[in-house]
């Protein structure tokens, strides 16, 4: 026994070492923004250094009209985006930039177009796009109703959806939950759905949400980012009904954010309408906090509705945030993704897109590594 | 009936569909919308709150973000479908704003 006490000790040091190791390269697992830019860009960059590390374009895809909606895999190994005037969905292999996924939604005289919802399972297996499909006749566009177009990944390609889930119009968000059981879709209400057969599943009300002296909220959901705290976060104004019109507290603004894990509701009214505020990022360490972007960087309290604003440079449509909490990436409309800290408010960088194309209206996505 | 002539856009394409089927789809007064979308929001003149200071700073920051969706498609042409090419190769509105060119009805 006393032989062997040698050997377990510098076996145990190994592994206390490796362990140490180990913990510390999760801890510093870094944070690379993945996002588009005109004219056909997806491109990868290393947060922390400022530095656009890989940048790829999407082959066979229009000129005029810019990328939307991107969401990379959880290994950042794949990002699929929508492109192509809405029409087609690529999935970009970021180490290789080699197209590796590609569905086209339109043919056969029927026109589809996917305009925002898109989402990845977060296994990685398959993607939920939602379709406006529009039956070109010679002398009419015929509508027809929209569906969830689910693809698997490894369909190469020429995919074609696996399943076609009817669904309400006018969603601008799917979301799935942390576990992939269920399929957000959020519409007329936030919807619950059965990724498999699409059956409502819950509902969190949105329309039907009805308080005393509130009207009917409205919102622009159209921007995910939500892969740090596993919470969609939206920006929301509503019509006080008790107040008259140009009353300063007549219409208000607040949060309203969905716990994607736990599937509760969080919401803070904090203001009377003074600004445009377009998307929002929960803080993942400090998850009280939700930043809020358009032409200001807005911090709010989600139980307090205390509140912080400064000015940015110029107007961002997206905004979000690394996975210790400390800085926020804000994206969209031009051709830099600004770098604040989360704390101070302070702007301490700023990323120019490669070839200096504008972000226009895409998706500011994070994975780490 | 071969003395009836086409006069509109409607009338040729009964005229030219190739069976009788495919002129019952044609269907006349159909096209009440003008533009891709019926979404007319004030534009740039003024913001939510009936001043400017709520508008994308500078204009150029918005000015795709409003012509991909079809958002404004009276003031912005249509680049998701009718004029594709409008802003082709003038990636960065701030510099490129003065090459965009006004779109006339095809």
């Amino acid at each position: 026994m006393r032989n062997k006490e040698w050997l377990i000790t510098p076996i145990l040091k190994v592994a206390i070492v490796m362990l140490a190791l180990f913990s510390n390269s999760v801890l510093a697992a870094k944070d690379f923004i993945v996002t588009a830019a005109r004219p056909n860009v997806v491109f990868v960059v290393d947060a922390k250094a400022r530095e656009v590390v890989a940048t790829h374009k999407i082959p066979n895809t229009s000129m005029g009209n810019s990328p939307i909606t991107l969401v990379p895999s959880k290994d950042g190994k794949v990002a699929y985006v929508i492109h192509n005037r809405w029409e087609t969905i690529s999935g970009i292999d970021l180490e290789t930039g080699e197209e590796v996924f590609r569905a086209e939604l339109s043919g056969g005289g029927v026109r589809g177009k996917a305009p925002f919802a898109m989402d990845l399972r977060p296994d990685g297996k398959e993607l939920a796009v939602f379709v406006n499909p529009t039956q070109l006749l010679p002398g009419e566009y015929k509508v027809l109703d929209p569906y969830i177009a689910i693809f698997r990944t490894d369909a190469g390609r020429a995919a074609k959806p696996v399943r076609k889930l009817p669904v309400p119009r006018r969603v601008s968000t799917l979301a799935y939950s942390a576990t992939g059981k269920f399929l957000y879709a959020f519409s007329w209400d936030m919807l619950k759905l059965d990724p498999q057969t699409g059956e409502v599943k819950g509902k969190h009300p949105w329309r039907s949400w009805h308080r005393p002296n509130r009207g009917e909220p409205d919102t622009l959901a159209i921007w995910p980012q939500w892969e740090q705290a596993n919470v969609f976060a939206t920006p929301f104004y509503v019509a006080s009904t008790d107040k008259p019109e140009g009353h300063p507290e007549a219409v208000r603004a607040g949060v309203w954010a969905l716990d994607l894990e736990k599937d509760t509701i969080r919401y803070t009214e904090f203001e009377n309408a003074s600004v445009v505020l377009f998307s929002s990022v929960v803080n993942p360490v400090r998850r009280d906090e939700v930043y809020t972007v358009y032409t200001q960087l807005t911090r709010t309290n989600l139980e307090t509705g205390e509140m912080d604003r400064v000015d940015l440079d110029h107007t961002y449509y997206n905004v979000n945030v690394s996975n210790d909490g400390s800085e926020l990436y804000i994206g969209g409309t031009q051709g830099d993704i600004a770098v604040y800290d989360s704390k101070t408010l302070e702007r301490i960088g700023n990323i120019r897109t490669p070839g200096g194309g504008d972000q226009v209206l895409t998706s500011l996505r994070i994975f780490s590594r | 009936m071969n003395r009836v002539k086409p006069l509109n856009r409607k009338a040729h394409q009964i005229a030219g569909a190739s069976t009788e089927e495919a002129a019952e789809k044609v269907k006349a007064m159909s096209s009440v919308v003008a533009g891709c979308a019926t979404t007319f929001d004030p534009g740039w003149e003024v913001d939510p709150f009936l001043g400017v200071a709520g508008l994308c700073q500078p204009m150029e920051a918005d000015l795709y973000g409003c012509s991909d969706p079809c958002w404004w498609p009276a003031q912005v042409p249509d680049t998701l479908h009718s004029y594709p090419d409008w802003n082709s190769g003038k990636d960065d509105a701030a510099r490129d704003w003065r090459a965009l060119q006004s779109v006339f009805p095809k």
